[in-house]
C-alpha cells in the first residue's frame, strides 16, 4: 500500500504572511523541511494536519482530499514542537491514549525503548524522552503521513544526535510519507531522502540532500545550506570543459556547460576549498590556484573555519579544514597559502536581483 | 548580609519596610476577624446548637442548600461554554461578552431583583405565563434559584474562562490529530487540565448562592432562605435571634475557603 500526499496550488495567509501557492508530492520517503524561523514550515505542517485552514488549493492523501476536513478525521499524525504530551497523563496513558490495544502501547514502548518510564509524568521525562513519547503516541494511531515539527530542537547536542539516528532508522521501517521539519542543516540532511528548502512561505528548492547542497539554485539556498563563498563574477569564455569566470582579476575555470547568462553567481562550499603551503605545489594539477593570506581563523571544535584574502582578487574565501590538516599545515594570521579550488566544486547560478 | 556594625544600631531600630506594611494591613485584618470571634462568644454554644434544630432554621437552611446546589449545576452547565468560548474565540466581540458577564457582579443585587421582576414578574410576560403553567417565578424555589443564578453565575464563567485558557491549545490540536473528536478532547484533556479551575468557579458560585440577599429578597422572599431568615429573625425577634443562621454561614464560608484551596485551584491565590 502506498500513500502519497500531494499539495496543489496550496494557499493561505495571516495577518501580512501570506503562505504559497505550494506544490508538492512526497512519497514513501522522509522530506526533511528546512528554512529560517517565520518561513512557513510549521504552517505547512499546520495545513497538513488540519489545525489551518487553506484559503485555496488541494491537499490529497492517498487519493483522499483532506481540506475541509476536521482534523480528527484526516488520518494525519503529526508529533508538535516540545511533543505536546498530555500533562495529566502517565507516559503510558498518554499512548494510550491514542492507542487501540494495550498491546500496540508495549509494541511501541519497547520500539522507542520507553518501557521504563512509562508510569511517570511528562514534566519528570527528559526532553528525548519525551519526543520518543510523543512520537509513540502519534505512531498509535498508525498514521498515514507522519508529520513532525522540529523533533530534536529542544533537546542537547549529544541527545539529538543520538535521536537523530534512531528517527532515521524508525522512518527507513516506516513505509508512509514523513515531513520533518528543522532549522537545522545537519539535521535535514541526516533524516531526509529529500529536502525542501522554505522561504518566505515559498519553496525556493527541492532535491537530494546532495543536489541542495552542492547545487543550489540560489544564493539563499546557498547559504543556508553552508556555502559561505558566494562571488559575484562574470563568464568570459565558455569551452567544452565548462565555463571561465573572472572575479576581479582572479580567473576560475569550472566544469558548468549551458550557461547563458553572463552575470553569475560562484557558489563554493568551505568543505571544498584545499589549502597547501606556498611552497609545496603538490596538489590537484586541474584544480584553479590563487594565493592568498590567512586573516582569521576559528577553531570549530571537529574542524577549523579558515578566511583567507585573495591576493589578485577584492575577495575573501572561506575554507574549512580538519584539524590534522590545519596543524600540518602551520596556518597562523598572515600564513601565505595556496587555494585550490577543484573546478567541479564550483556551482554557477545567475546573478539576479535575489538578495540572500 | 553584609556587616556593617556601624549601621547594626540603626538597622535594629528601623522597622523593617513589610512589617511596617503588615502593622498598617493588620488594622484591617483585626476588623475582619474581631467580629467573627465576637459572633461566636456573643451566645451559649449549647444554645445556638439547640436553636438549629427550630423549624424555621431548618426550612431556611434546606432552602439555601438546595438553591445554591441547583444554582451552582445551572451556572456550571451554561456558564463552561460560555467560559470556553470566551477563553479561545479570536474576535473582539469577546470583550463585549465579557463585560456583560461581569455586569452582574458589579450590579447591586437589589436592582438585579428589579430587573429580574421585569421580565419574571407576575405581571411581566414571562413571569405571568409561567404563573398561568403553574410555576411561579417569583416567591418560590425557581424564583430563589434565578435570583442566585443572576447574581452568582459568573463567577464559574470568570474563574473557568482563566483555567481554560491556561490550557495549552497545542495539546486539543494534539488530541483531535490523535483521532479523538472536541467532545472527548474536551471531556479528557482539556476539563481535567482545567478542574481545577472550574471547581473553584464552582466553589464561589455556591458561596456567593448561599449568601446572596438583595435580588432573593426582590424575587422571592418565601421560602426564606437563610440571608432572609437573618434578616427577618432580626428585624421581629432582634439580633440574638439571627445568630444561629448567621454562625451557620459563617462555618459554611470557611468551608468554601477549605475547599478553595486544597482541592480546587484559588483563583486569588
Amino acid at each position: 500500500m502506498e500513500v502519497t500526499l500531494e499539495l496543489s496550488r496550496l494557499r493561505t495567509s495571516y495577518g501580512p504572511f501570506d503562505f504559497g501557492p505550494v506544490d508538492l508530492t512526497v512519497d514513501d520517503e522522509v522530506l526533511a523541511v528546512l528554512g529560517p524561523s517565520g518561513s512557513g514550515k510549521t504552517t505547512l505542517l499546520s495545513l497538513i494536519a488540519g489545525i489551518t485552514s487553506p484559503d485555496s488549493g488541494t491537499i490529497r492523501l492517498g487519493g483522499r482530499e483532506l481540506a475541509g476536513v476536521p482534523l480528527e478525521d484526516r488520518n494525519v499524525g503529526m508529533v508538535f514542537q516540545e511533543g505536546a504530551l498530555f500533562p495529566h497523563m502517565t507516559a503510558r496513558e498518554n499512548v494510550a491514549y491514542a492507542a487501540t490495544t494495550s498491546g500496540r502501547v508495549d509494541e511501541l514502548a519497547a520500539l522507542l525503548e520507553l518501557t521504563d518510564v512509562l508510569d511517570r509524568k511528562p514534566p519528570t521525562l527528559s526532553g528525548g524522552e519525551r519526543q520518543r513519547v510523543a512520537l509513540a503516541r502519534t505512531l498509535a494511531t498508525d498514521p498515514d503521513v507522519l508529520l513532525l515539527d522540529e523533533p530534536l530542537s529542544s533537546l542537547d547536542a549529544p541527545i539529538r544526535k543520538r535521536l537523530r539516528d534512531e528517527l532515521h532508522g524508525l522512518f527507513e521501517s516506516l513505509d508512509i510519507p514523513v515531513l520533518c521539519v528543522t532549522h537545522d542543516q545537519r539535521t535535514a540532511m541526516a533524516l531526509g531522502d529529500r529536502i525542501a528548502i522554505v522561504r518566505d512561505g515559498n519553496l525556493e528548492q527541492i532535491g537530494s540532500p546532495s543536489t541542495v547542497l552542492t547545487r543550489p539554485t540560489s544564493r539563499f539556498v546557498a547559504r543556508f545550506t553552508g556555502t559561505e563563498n558566494l562571488l559575484e563574477g562574470t563568464v568570459t569564455d565558455r569551452t567544452a570543459d565548462g565555463a571561465r569566470v573572472r572575479f576581479g582579476d582572479v580567473q576560475l575555470q569550472t566544469t558548468a556547460s549551458a550557461v547563458s547568462q553572463s552575470a553569475v553567481t560562484a557558489c563554493i562550499h568551505p568543505a571544498r576549498v584545499e589549502l597547501e603551503t606556498s611552497h609545496v605545489a603538490d596538489g590537484d594539477r586541474a584544480a584553479n590556484v590563487v594565493t592568498g593570506t590567512v586573516a582569521r581563523w576559528l577553531n570549530e571544535g571537529s574542524e577549523y573555519r579558515i578566511d583567507i584574502a585573495v591576493e589578485a582578487g577584492p575577495f575573501t574565501l572561506t575554507a574549512t579544514v580538519r584539524p590534522p590538516t590545519f596543524e600540518r599545515l602551520g596556518l597562523a594570521d598572515g600564513t601565505e597559502i595556496r587555494v585550490l579550488i577543484p573546478p567541479e566544486s564550483i556551482h554557477l547560478i545567475p546573478t539576479v536581483e535575489q538578495s540572500a | 548580609m553584609p556587616d556593617h556594625s556601624s549601621r547594626t544600631r540603626s538597622t535594629a531600630l528601623r522597622l523593617d519596610w513589610l512589617t511596617v506594611a503588615l502593622i498598617l494591613g493588620g488594622v484591617l485584618l483585626v476588623y475582619y476577624l474581631a467580629p467573627m470571634v465576637s459572633l461566636f462568644l456573643s451566645v451559649p454554644m449549647g444554645e445556638v446548637v439547640s436553636r438549629m434544630g427550630e423549624p424555621s432554621v431548618v426550612n431556611a437552611a434546606s432552602t439555601s442548600m438546595l438553591s445554591a446546589s441547583i444554582t451552582t449545576v445551572l451556572a456550571t452547565v451554561f456558564g463552561l461554554p460560555l467560559a470556553y468560548w470566551l477563553a479561545r474565540a479570536e474576535t473582539a466581540m469577546t470583550n463585549v461578552v465579557l463585560a456583560i458577564v461581569v455586569l452582574p457582579l458589579i450590579l447591586p443585587p437589589t436592582v438585579g431583583g428589579v430587573v429580574l421582576l421585569t421580565v419574571f414578574g407576575p405581571t411581566a410576560v414571562v413571569g405571568g405565563a409561567a404563573v398561568a403553567a403553574g410555576v411561579p417565578l417569583t416567591r418560590s424555589l425557581p424564583g430563589v434559584v434565578l435570583a442566585q443564578t443572576f447574581v452568582a453565575s459568573p463567577f464559574v464563567v470568570v474563574t473557568a474562562k482563566a483555567a481554560f485558557e491556561a490550557v495549552d491549545p497545542t495539546l486539543e490540536y494534539a488530541s483531535r490529530s490523535l483521532g479523538k473528536g472536541r467532545w472527548t478532547t474536551a471531556r479528557r484533556v482539556t476539563l481535567p487540565l482545567a478542574g481545577p479551575g472550574v471547581l473553584a468557579g464552582m466553589t464561589l458560585v455556591f458561596a456567593r448562592a448561599m449568601g446572596e440577599f438583595g435580588a432573593t429578597m426582590m424575587m422571592a422572599y418565601y421560602p426564606r432562605t437563610m440571608p432572609v431568615q437573618i434578616w427577618v429573625s432580626f428585624i421581629s425577634l432582634g439580633l440574638d435571634n439571627a445568630y444561629p443562621v448567621a454562625i451557620l454561614l459563617v462555618v459554611i464560608a470557611v468551608v468554601a475557603l477549605a475547599v478553595l484551596n486544597t482541592i480546587a485551584s484559588n483563583p486569588w491565590k
